[in-house]
């Protein structure tokens, strides 16, 4: 009954890895969590930081593997991000902005969803039993009155995607308060970022209004090119810690990751996402660089020096 | 001889004690504070031709200068020597208090109006209706030592059973500005603002847009605008001139130049009795003139 040579073998391999596997198996991660961003662009990163060092601060990093996508912002990317996630039967989906909310609640899949800097007009379509998160406010009106004191604006370009729900809900909104003020509004629609800098190219405007939109702000470089080029004052929906708008006018990431954070530890102890209770962010930046409107000869209105919480000088 | 040379000293020494007075107020500068309720560089540039046109009528060169803030006002007004300041509703009760001050006059807005009401606004898309809606939410006032931004409020919330502010929000601020707590709101930095209502106004008919976004869910009852208080012991006749021009102002064109820069239609007497509602706000708030920490 002596075994052969080639039995031995196999049972030496076998047990190898079995204690190759062994250690990866014992310290495997207690919970999973899939990230989708919509679009990889400074806002969701510095709000995805802020979501890990929370998660650390409640003692979840280490037993919780987190799996980022990064999908370019259209339909079928974030789609297809949103599937990948939902195939891996992780225990939450994180998402970072309406158009990735959106892409998982279309999947109608159970998998809890923790949702974060979406635009509150969008918190309708994501009202489902197994969605909660942090939506944003923000004020439109705001910041174009910000805009239109730094310059007198007769046409407005307005940057947004018309992959990005939440960014053609803000072009129709600018588009009808435009109207009031007697000014004329230049839709950019951006689908590509690369394409940033050619369809800027022919255009003549008093100003440039950013929407929420990730493409846009993966083309912020080209557009800021175009605007100090052309010295006409720039405004954004988003923060940006490199590429900066001339005006910013929106919630602080910081907040909205460590919060989603929180509801997030809620989930993965066991609460139904219905009965987190989703909220809205309430730490709201007005930011002025002041450094380059005063490069780009501007006048420095009072209104936005004394309620900027933040100036960059 | 020598009695005529006594006799004209005399005579010379006592022309320049009658002269005096005069000449020091010619001399010197009369000192007016303005109590920041709005950008204070529009504020002052609105005062300017006012305080040009006093100098003239009066005799003495007036100035204007903002107050810092709120809370500090009574401690400025003594510390720097102020002749006089136009204050708000809390302020002017504080002056007459603690000061003796007395209310000289107040100016009448371009709508007629010399009155002004506190507002208590949200925004329109803020959800937010009434007392039980505003329960985590964040609120913005002016300063603890203004009656329309903070002290209505105050009375608002107790009447309706919020006895504090610090646990029913959450979050307290204070803006500072009565400008600064409109924008605030409108930019979705709060949730909740309280105003004078003329700042309001003054905004709303800027950009009307403005008036689209807000609500006004709570007004206060008819209060005294910003009064022109003078100290008591300024000479009654420099007192009287001043208040002399100001009545006067609206039947002069050099007069309502001044008052068109600084968007009133004319001035009007005003006496401490204007500032009777005030008490009643203080009593619902709570608070009594004598102990209230308003810094």
């Amino acid at each position: 009954m002596s075994l052969r040579l080639g039995d031995t073998v196999l049972f030496i391999a076998a047990l190898f890895i079995v204690l190759l596997a062994l250690p990866s198996f014992c310290l495997a991660a207690e919970n999973t969590i899939g990230v989708i961003m919509t679009g990889d662009i400074p806002y969701y990163q510095e709000l995805h930081k802020s979501f890990m060092a929370r998660l650390g601060q409640l003692g979840l990093a280490s037993k919780t593997e987190v799996l980022v996508q990064k999908p370019y912002p259209d339909h079928i990317s974030l789609s297809n991000a949103a599937r990948k996630l939902i195939a891996m039967e992780g225990d939450v989906i994180v998402v970072y902005g309406a158009p990735a909310a959106v892409a998982v609640v279309k999947e109608r899949t159970k998998i809890p969803m923790v949702y974060a800097a979406v635009y509150e007009p969008f918190m309708s379509e994501l009202k489902t039993r197994y969605s909660t998160g942090v939506y944003v406010r923000l004020s439109i009106s705001s910041l174009l009155r910000y805009l239109r004191s730094l310059r007198q604006i007769k046409t407005l370009g307005v940057v947004y995607s018309s992959n990005e729900e939440d960014s053609v809900y803000q072009f129709s909104e600018l588009a009808k308060l435009a109207a009031q003020y007697g000014m004329k509004v230049d839709g950019i629609n951006l689908k590509r970022h690369q394409e940033a800098q050619a369809m800027l190219a022919k255009r003549r405007v008093d100003a440039v209004l950013i929407t929420g939109s990730s493409v846009a702000h993966m083309a912020m470089g080209q557009i800021i090119e175009y605007a100090k080029a052309n010295a006409i004052p720039y405004a954004s929906f988003f923060l940006s810690t490199d590429a900066r708008a001339m005006v910013s006018l929106a919630a602080n990431p910081n907040q909205q990751g460590e919060k989603i954070a929180d509801k997030t530890q809620k989930i993965l102890d066991g609460v139904s996402p219905d009965k987190v209770r989703s909220d809205a962010a309430t730490e709201i930046e007005l930011v002025f660089n002041m450094k380059d409107a005063t490069s780009m000869g501007m006048k420095l209105p009072m209104e936005l020096v004394t309620e900027a919480t933040k100036l960059i000088k | 001889m020598m009695k005529a040379r006594h006799y004209m000293t005399f005579l010379l020494i006592m022309a320049a004690v009658m002269v005096w007075p005069l000449r020091a107020w010619g001399d010197t500068e009369i000192l007016i504070g303005l109590i920041p309720e709005e950008n204070i560089f529009n504020q002052m540039d609105r005062h300017r031709p006012l305080a040009a046109y006093l100098s003239k009528k009066v005799g003495a060169t007036v100035r204007f200068t903002i107050l810092s803030r709120y809370g500090d006002v009574m401690d400025r007004f003594v510390s720097r020597k102020m002749d006089g300041a136009f204050f708000g509703v809390f302020t002017g009760v504080l002056a007459i208090d603690r000061i003796d001050a007395e209310p000289i006059a107040r100016p009448v807005g371009l709508s007629g109006s010399s009155i002004v009401q506190s507002y208590i606004f949200v925004r329109n898309d803020s959800g937010i209706r009434d007392v039980n809606d505003m329960k985590g939410k964040r609120i913005v006032f002016v300063d603890r030592a203004t009656v329309t931004g903070y002290l209505y409020a105050l009375s608002y919330l107790r009447e309706h059973g919020v006895a504090s502010p610090e646990t029913y929000f959450r979050e307290v601020s204070f803006a500072g500005s009565h400008g600064s707590t409109i924008y605030a709101v409108l930019d979705g930095r709060a949730d909740i603002g309280t105003v004078k209502s003329t700042i309001f106004q003054k905004l709303v008919a800027k950009d009307p847009v403005i008036k689209e976004e807000l609500s006004i869910i709570a007004r206060s009852r008819e209060l005294p605008d910003t009064t022109l208080f003078l100290r008591k012991d300024l000479p009654q006749s420099l007192r009287a001139k001043i208040k002399a021009a100001l009545l006067a102002m609206d039947r002069e064109p050099e007069g309502v130049n001044v008052l068109k820069k600084l968007e009133a239609q004319k001035f009007i007497d005003a006496k401490k009795e204007d500032f009777a509602a005030f008490y009643d706000i203080a009593r619902t708030a709570g608070i009594s003139v004598k102990t209230y920490k308003y810094r």
